[in-house]
């Protein structure tokens, strides 16, 4: 981790990267070059994703931090090859993305599970649909809802569980397949504020012995900050992205982390950038 | 002395008072309880009893109102007639049920198959569906009944003409239902699905196909009903086997009362269909989760 002792003006510039991109791009893990997204609308282009220009370090957990409407969901699209880029390119260990990867791990903000199969097969979801053999996943299968708390509710059906219940379960399928990249669409936006402390922890928890690389999509700050080991501001309209923050923060983590002046001080910076993304004077909202 | 085994007395008294106290409580407890459940099987009961006693009553003011007013039974018999007329004629009703029943589950059956399987081409791909699907709704629209003379131009006078005409009629609720589940599948489950590589087949095996279940029992549910009905408009139009024949047969001869008997087989007949179908529907949704919304 890479830490710039120059507190100057800006309080945050110990920890702000000035350059997203690696020296070496074409060794770098993850590489966006220049990708842009533009959807074609009856009323002219729209810009989703403006030209994301940045290189991710294998086992790095980023944050993708930013504003609904931002482009943040497409840029993980575009990574996970769900979405085509318009412009650019996105590399991933020297081999363009140019659609899903079996090696891929996905967590939407909806579990998306399968109603009439058992928590287990959920989990094995993903196996069976890849044909990969079930049986040699299934020990890990009961290890990761074992992790997760969820071991006895191994046989019951999703509309048994509860919402933050049900979004361990897809965190556990999207674990199953040992993936080496873990594309996170605002996993826990749609839980409740007690459920998401509840799985920031266990994530973190997760991280302490995983350490994949992962891209963790969110507009929680707090959560952004406590989870990731490195944050990237994006703003909407146009959709940049603004700032790259390298965290102090070791690994194994802990809550107390989130009641350090340090933490505080990351987040309060980050929120100020955030609302300077929102406040500019050419923004015109709903437009 | 005395005064210590007065205040033992009393204790021992209160004692006994809160144990019986206590004790009443979960007497009572146990009684609220017992009660709760006897509301809940009387409630049961009621859902069950209130529209037989209803359907009795109805019958009861027929048998009542016939005799009273003395209509002639060729205008309408007293159910009492319509039963004796059944128990009657019990061989004949059945050796023409027997045609009638057959045709309506094979043509229900051939229906179930021919609709689930025209669903998924038009779920598969888009350019059948767009070619194909709006010429569904417009046959959707007419009135097959309508249609059911040029059966018997195109199969002749035989049962073939009987059974396409009901594969014909209950064919359309099972396409629109089952269309309607295929693609109904929340758009992030198959997200997941692109996202895991799976190719479009093992999408509509894995997902697609699941979570349409309930939704071709709820066609076929309807298609059970208009099987039934395929068959009677075919035997009314040319048949010398049926009940659709027989109820046509019994009116000629101004038999009402075998007209109603036949009428009634039918009901049973149509009940029992339905119920297997629903009774089918009940498990495989228990089987397959969540009730189409």
């Amino acid at each position: 981790m890479q830490i710039h002792a120059d507190p100057a003006a800006d309080p945050a510039a110990e920890w702000r990267h000035p350059q997203p991109v690696a020296p070496d791009r074409d060794a770098a893990y993850l590489s966006l070059r220049h990708a842009r997204k533009v959807y074609q609308t009856r009323t002219g282009d729209v810009e989703a994703v403006g030209l994301a220009n940045l290189d991710i370090a294998a086992g790095e957990f980023v944050s993708i931090l930013g504003p609904s409407g931002c482009g943040k969901s497409t840029l993980l699209s575009m990574v996970g090859g769900l979405e085509s880029v318009t412009e650019g390119e996105i590399w991933l260990e020297g081999a363009r993305v140019t659609g899903p990867r079996r090696d891929f791990g996905y967590i939407f903000q909806d579990p998306t599970l399968l109603p009439w199969k058992s928590v287990l097969d959920n989990v094995l979801f993903p196996i069976r649909t890849q044909k990969r053999p079930v049986a040699d996943y299934e020990a890990e299968a009961h290890r990761l809802l074992e992790m997760v708390g969820l071991g006895e509710f191994k046989a019951k059906r999703p509309r048994e569980l509860s919402g933050g219940m049900r979004q361990r379960v897809a965190l556990c399928r999207g674990l199953i397949n040992d993936p080496r990249l873990m594309l996170m669409d605002e996993p826990f936006s749609a839980l409740d504020a007690i459920s998401r402390d509840d799985m920031n922890l266990a994530l973190v928890r997760l991280w302490d012995s995983y350490h994949k690389t992962a891209l963790f999509v969110t507009h929680s700050i707090r959560e952004a900050v406590f989870l990731a080991d490195r944050v990237l501001v994006m703003t909407a309209r146009p959709s940049r992205i603004v700032a790259d923050l390298r965290l102090p923060f070791a690994r194994p983590r802990d809550v107390t982390v989130q009641d350090t002046p340090e933490f505080n001080r990351i987040c309060a910076w980050l929120r100020d950038q955030i609302q300077a993304g929102y406040g500019r004077p050419e923004q015109t909202r709903g437009g | 002395m005395q005064t210590a085994s007065t205040v033992d007395a009393s204790a021992q008294a209160a004692a006994a008072q809160a144990a019986a106290a206590s004790a009443g409580m979960a007497a009572a407890q146990a009684a609220s309880a017992a009660a709760g459940r006897r509301r809940a099987r009387l409630l049961a009961l009621r859902r069950i009893l209130l529209p037989v006693v209803a359907a009795a009553l109805f019958l009861l003011v027929w048998e009542a109102g016939t005799r009273w007013a003395q209509v002639p039974e060729v205008l309408l018999p007293p159910p009492s007639a319509v039963l004796d007329r059944l128990v009657s004629a019990f061989p004949l009703l059945m050796k023409h049920a027997w045609p009638t029943i057959w045709q309506s589950l094979a043509g229900f059956a051939i229906a179930t198959v021919l609709g689930i399987t025209l669903a998924t081409l038009l779920s598969a791909s888009t350019i059948i569906r767009e070619t194909l699907y709006p010429n569904v709704v417009f046959f959707q629209l007419i009135p097959k009944i309508a249609l059911a003379p040029l059966f018997v131009v195109w199969f002749g006078l035989g049962p073939e003409a009987r059974l396409s005409f009901s594969v014909f009629v209950s064919f359309f609720p099972v396409v629109i239902a089952t269309l309607a589940g295929l693609d109904n599948v929340e758009r992030d489950l198959l997200r997941l699905c692109r996202a895991l590589t799976a190719s479009s087949w093992q999408t509509f095996v894995s997902v697609r196909l699941p979570h349409a279940v309930p939704y071709i029992f709820s066609g076929m549910k309807i298609a059970s009903t208009f099987a039934i009905i395929g068959v009677i408009v075919g035997e009314f139009i040319t048949s010398k086997m049926g009940l659709g024949y027989l109820i046509l047969f019994a009116s000629a001869q101004a038999e009402t009362a075998l007209i109603l008997a036949a009428i009634s087989v039918l009901c049973v007949f149509g009940l029992a269909f339905y119920g297997v179908v629903a009774l089918c529907e009940r498990w495989t949704i228990e089987r397959f989760g969540d009730r189409p919304r």
